[in-house]
């Protein structure tokens, strides 16, 4: 029993310390000074990144362009989502598995198959690509997360609150809007979090309908053939300070709700 | 459809939110979202996967119902669809090898450090997949930290990481650890303590305590745990591009080049569909099985 | 309103006031700077179709680290380019991979639109497909005066034999680029890239003219009109050294990190790279095989439809103008396209040994041993992508 303790503990600590290996490198080599254009291979410790993290303009114009995107997608993932999860935890609906069955299987589809479906639905229809085409294709691999994720949250929440507010007079749209969406802010903050870290991560997909547009993705698999800049490492540890903030916020959000 | 059924409750008192409408309005947006973006899509991909390029470069193609497509992308990649689906078992196996053990501590062992425990387990996957390749190629670079340590430890030098398969697949593993710790975690936490208690109340030790006991009831949180690793893995492009070597590409590396390289949208499509055929199997056989909330976490 | 290069979202300012928002603004906040981030692009493409523009412009893409920069104050081409002639140049280094660029653009030309760029550099395989295809204009050549002072063997090149769809901007030779550390001894062939020594330790390119190019010349066959026949037994040694694991990868120019982090001895590579990365890496060598090698040229072209013709025009007078080119030389380490910057380069002390180097201006016995691939029929150029892409994907 002694020696299975120590067996479990000794994975768990190696497993933390293997998730976190790339994620030291990532942190540590924001602070690298290159000597070439490869940001590969360490060679002393400098401030001067972080003093300038967006002096790689392409790189800040690819950032830029991934959060509005993100933001965007999420924002409709969230809203569309959120609507079809209401719908499927508040009503009996003789349909329902196969709708959430049909939520499921975009979550389930190899990256690259989505990509490959919707590259050739742009070709046929000649819609032309760009920052448009990802907004859908982000959007809808978003949605399938944001549903569920909201779906999962609106199980937990008593419907009978809802109930409660209408038998005391409030008219429909006024209780939702008192009593369901403070209470599922929470979750719709979750979701949205959850998409927007999704998008912002995309590549294959976004390498298939992106057209021109260059996101943040995108252009780290550029840069690889032609310049690593250290300024990559360093975004890379600003979104990760900014989800910990985040992820902090929503666990205490989610804390109070 | 279903506008003019009632619910019995409906015709007593058949306030705004039980109308037999008002859910189809609420769902109308995101199904339209689902069938003009992915279901549309997937759709016609089968009429492509069946023609012939008329040209190439402009990617116009000719419907010929041509099932050869199919034969040749099997015979051609066969062999690289059975490495990307061993590679994919053996990520994932792994991956639960590590999960279990440490859904269990942060399960029985967290204490109020729970959370934390599990966010820490989330918690890389917040910086870019791409920056941490990129991480992944300097750490096991020949000449990398890794190597270097083991060298100094005795490892015979001429010993390679990146660029085998054992990169690939140590990839695709850390990829899909959260995937796996997650829905194991969800269904240990529904395994009431005091279950375990009266197990071991009758005298049986831990280990018959975690086969007849824990393992069973934990089965739906692993079996979910292996689609969601399954799945990503088999089709995944970004390990093999980076860490592995030319002797392992996997099925979405060769997708893509089909499309984007070679330009061949029949063929590629063709092997797309025929991928797709295989998870959704995977899917379904697991929904009949276990139902698709745990799919979902939740 | 004139054509924006990208089309940035604006969202970014609502990032600075996020602590001090309350949890529901700064949902609310976010959802609206989301929904003004979907219709942003829809606005600009609305305006991208309406108006001409009277500023002077013009949109330049080409490879990273290809031109001189501005430096320590010393302005670069660009900058003296901008200053003496006024026009607002939006110069990219977005080019890393030709194939990924070609399905980008693809799309956008075969609906009849023009694109981003009025001119982008490309390799001469990739020129000479987009003439075929009919999406390239000819060059504004009237205003381009001293266009005519290329060096001979550019002159109406197989790519582009009417010679007014194409300028080259620099020519290398593919060559391999090794670490005589790791290697232990110089190389002297090709087939020093097949040692078992080496296992795993080489790189090929998947630029497939320049590896099968170079070994088809090993194997004596001529590349200057190549057919699949001729090529195939090349493929086959190649499949053989991948399935033996002799080949580490297949790269782009990603081949760089490779050899600088220790995990290629030997690749093969562009002439340049070497030349500038050799700098970091004083251990690296190059090696033109005695057996030949291609010399390949990258080359502007103006996609059809480009707007701004005569900026484009301005623009090639002034980097043809042997002075800037032999900045541009200097700088890159490639074979200038211009005659007479060999002579500038050797009137000043500080460039005058580069001068003299062969990789940058072949001497009659480095001229022997290159070699420009030649095109591809269309069904014999599938037939060549799809077995090379069985080599580097299968």
């Amino acid at each position: 029993m002694r020696m299975g303790n120590a067996l479990l503990m000794g994975v768990a600590a190696l497993a933390y310390g293997v998730l976190f290996a790339p994620i030291v490198v990532i942190v540590v080599f924001g602070f690298n000074a290159p000597l070439g254009r490869f940001n590969l291979i360490w060679q002393g410790f400098t401030l001067e990144n972080w003093l300038h993290p967006l002096r790689d303009a392409a790189l800040s114009q690819a950032f830029a362009t991934s959060l509005g995107l993100a933001l965007s997608a999420s924002a409709i993932a969230t809203v569309l989502g959120g609507l079809m999860a209401l719908a499927l935890t508040r009503h009996r609906l003789r349909a329902r598995s196969w709708i959430e069955m049909l939520l499921v299987l975009p979550l389930t589809s190899p990256e690259v198959v989505l990509a490959t479906s919707l590259l050739n639905l742009f070709v046929q229809t000649n819609l032309p690509r760009g920052f448009g085409t990802l907004l859908i294709a982000h959007s809808l691999f978003c949605l399938s997360y944001a549903a569920l994720t909201l779906k999962a949250r609106l199980v937990e929440m008593d419907g009978s609150l809802e109930e409660a507010a209408m038998d005391l007079g409030a008219r429909p749209l006024q209780a939702f809007r008192l009593v369901t969406l403070p209470l599922i802010a929470p979750g719709l903050l979750a979701a949205f979090l959850l998409s927007f870290s999704l998008s912002l991560d995309d590549y294959i997909i976004s390498l298939f309908t992106a057209g021109e547009t260059v996101t943040l993705p995108l252009y780290i698999a550029g840069a690889f053939q032609r310049e690593i800049s250290p300024q990559i490492h360093v975004l890379a540890t600003m979104v990760l300070m900014a989800s910990v903030a985040l992820l902090g916020l929503s666990v205490r959000s989610g804390r109070s709700a | 459809m279903n506008v003019s059924r009632r619910s019995p409750r409906a015709e007593a008192r058949p306030p705004l939110h039980r109308q037999a409408w008002l859910p189809w309005l609420l769902l109308t947006p995101g199904l339209i979202w689902l069938l003009l973006w992915f279901v549309l899509p997937l759709a016609q991909l089968l009429p492509v996967s069946l023609s012939e390029n008329a040209d190439r470069f402009r990617m116009t193609l000719v419907f010929r119902g041509r099932i050869a497509n199919y034969a040749e992308v099997m015979t051609q990649y066969a062999p690289v669809l059975a490495r990307s689906l061993a590679y994919a078992a053996a990520s994932t196996a792994l991956a639960a090898l590590i999960a279990y053990p440490l859904a269990w501590v942060i399960r029985f062992r967290g204490g109020r450090w729970k959370g934390l425990l599990l966010a820490l387990v989330v918690l890389p996957f917040f910086t870019s997949s791409m920056v941490r390749a990129i991480a992944w190629t300097t750490l096991l670079g020949d000449d990398g930290p890794l190597l270097s340590t083991l060298r100094a430890l005795g490892l015979p030098p001429g010993t390679r990481l990146l660029n085998t398969a054992v990169a690939v697949v140590g990839g695709l593993t850390y990829n899909a650890l959260p995937f796996m710790v997650l829905p194991i975690t969800l269904s240990l936490e529904r395994i009431p303590t005091e279950l375990l208690d009266a197990a071991r109340d009758l005298q049986a030790g831990p280990w018959i305590v975690f086969r007849r006991v824990v393992l069973p009831l934990s089965a739906p949180g692993l079996a979910a745990g292996i689609v969601l690793s399954l799945i990503p893995a088999a089709g995944d492009v970004v390990n093999a591009q980076f860490l592995g070597g030319p002797n392992n590409r996997m099925i979405g590396n060769v997708v893509q080049s089909l499309i984007l390289v070679q330009r061949q949208l029949p063929r590629g499509a063709a092997l797309a569909l025929v991928l797709m055929a295989l998870m959704t199997a995977t899917v379904l056989v697991h929904v009949r099985r276990h139902g698709s909330s745990d799919l979902t976490l939740s | 309103m004139p054509r924006q290069a990208q089309p940035v979202p604006a969202p970014l300012s609502r990032e600075e006031p996020l602590p001090s928002l309350g949890r529901r603004r700064f949902l609310r906040q976010a959802v609206l700077a989301g929904g003004a981030a979907a219709l942003g692009p829809a606005l600009l493409a609305a305006c991208r179709s309406g108006g001409g523009d009277r500023k002077r412009r013009l949109v330049i893409s080409n490879w990273p680290l290809y031109i001189d920069p501005t430096k320590d104050g010393v302005p670069g081409t660009v900058d003296r380019f901008r200053k003496q002639t006024g026009i607002e140049v939006s110069y990219s280094e977005d080019q890393n991979d030709s194939v990924a660029f070609f399905a980008k653009i693809q799309p956008v030309l075969a609906a009849g639109r023009p694109i981003v760029q009025d001119l982008f550099v490309t390799p001469y395989w990739l020129a000479e497909r987009l003439i075929r295809l009919g999406w390239a204009d000819p060059l504004p050549l009237d205003g381009v005066a001293n266009a005519s002072r290329l060096i001979p063997s550019l002159r109406k090149p197989s790519w582009d034999p009417s010679g007014r769809f194409t300028l080259p901007w620099q020519s290398g030779i593919t060559g391999i680029a090794y670490n005589i550390e790791a290697t232990g001894r110089p190389l002297t062939s090709v087939d020093d890239l097949f040692d078992p020594r080496l296992k795993g330790k080489v790189g090929f390119l998947t630029e497939m003219r320049d590896t099968m190019g170079m070994l088809m010349l090993a194997d004596g066959k001529d590349i200057t009109r190549p057919s699949y026949a001729a090529a195939e037994p090349s493929f086959a040694r190649l499949e053989q050294a991948k399935k033996d694991g002799q080949i580490r990868a297949f790269t782009g120019n990603d081949y760089q990190d490779d050899l600088l982090a220790g995990n290629f001895a030997a690749c093969v590579a562009w002439s340049g790279d070497v030349a500038q990365l050799a700098l970091e890496q004083p251990k690296l060598r190059f090696l033109v095989p005695p057996t030949g090698t291609t010399l390949w040229a990258d080359v502007m072209v103006m996609p059809k439809g480009a707007p701004h013709r005569q900026e484009a025009a301005e623009w090639l007078k002034f980097v043809y103008d042997p002075a800037t080119a032999a900045r541009i030389a200097a700088a890159v380490k490639y074979i200038s396209p211009v005659a007479g910057v060999q002579e500038v380069l050797a009137r000043t002390p500080a460039t005058a040994a580069l001068a003299r180097n062969p990789l940058m201006f072949p001497d009659r016995e480095m001229e022997a041993r290159l070699r420009v691939f030649g095109p591809l029929a269309s069904g014999e150029e599938a037939r060549f992508d799809e077995r090379f892409a069985s080599i580097t994907e299968g």
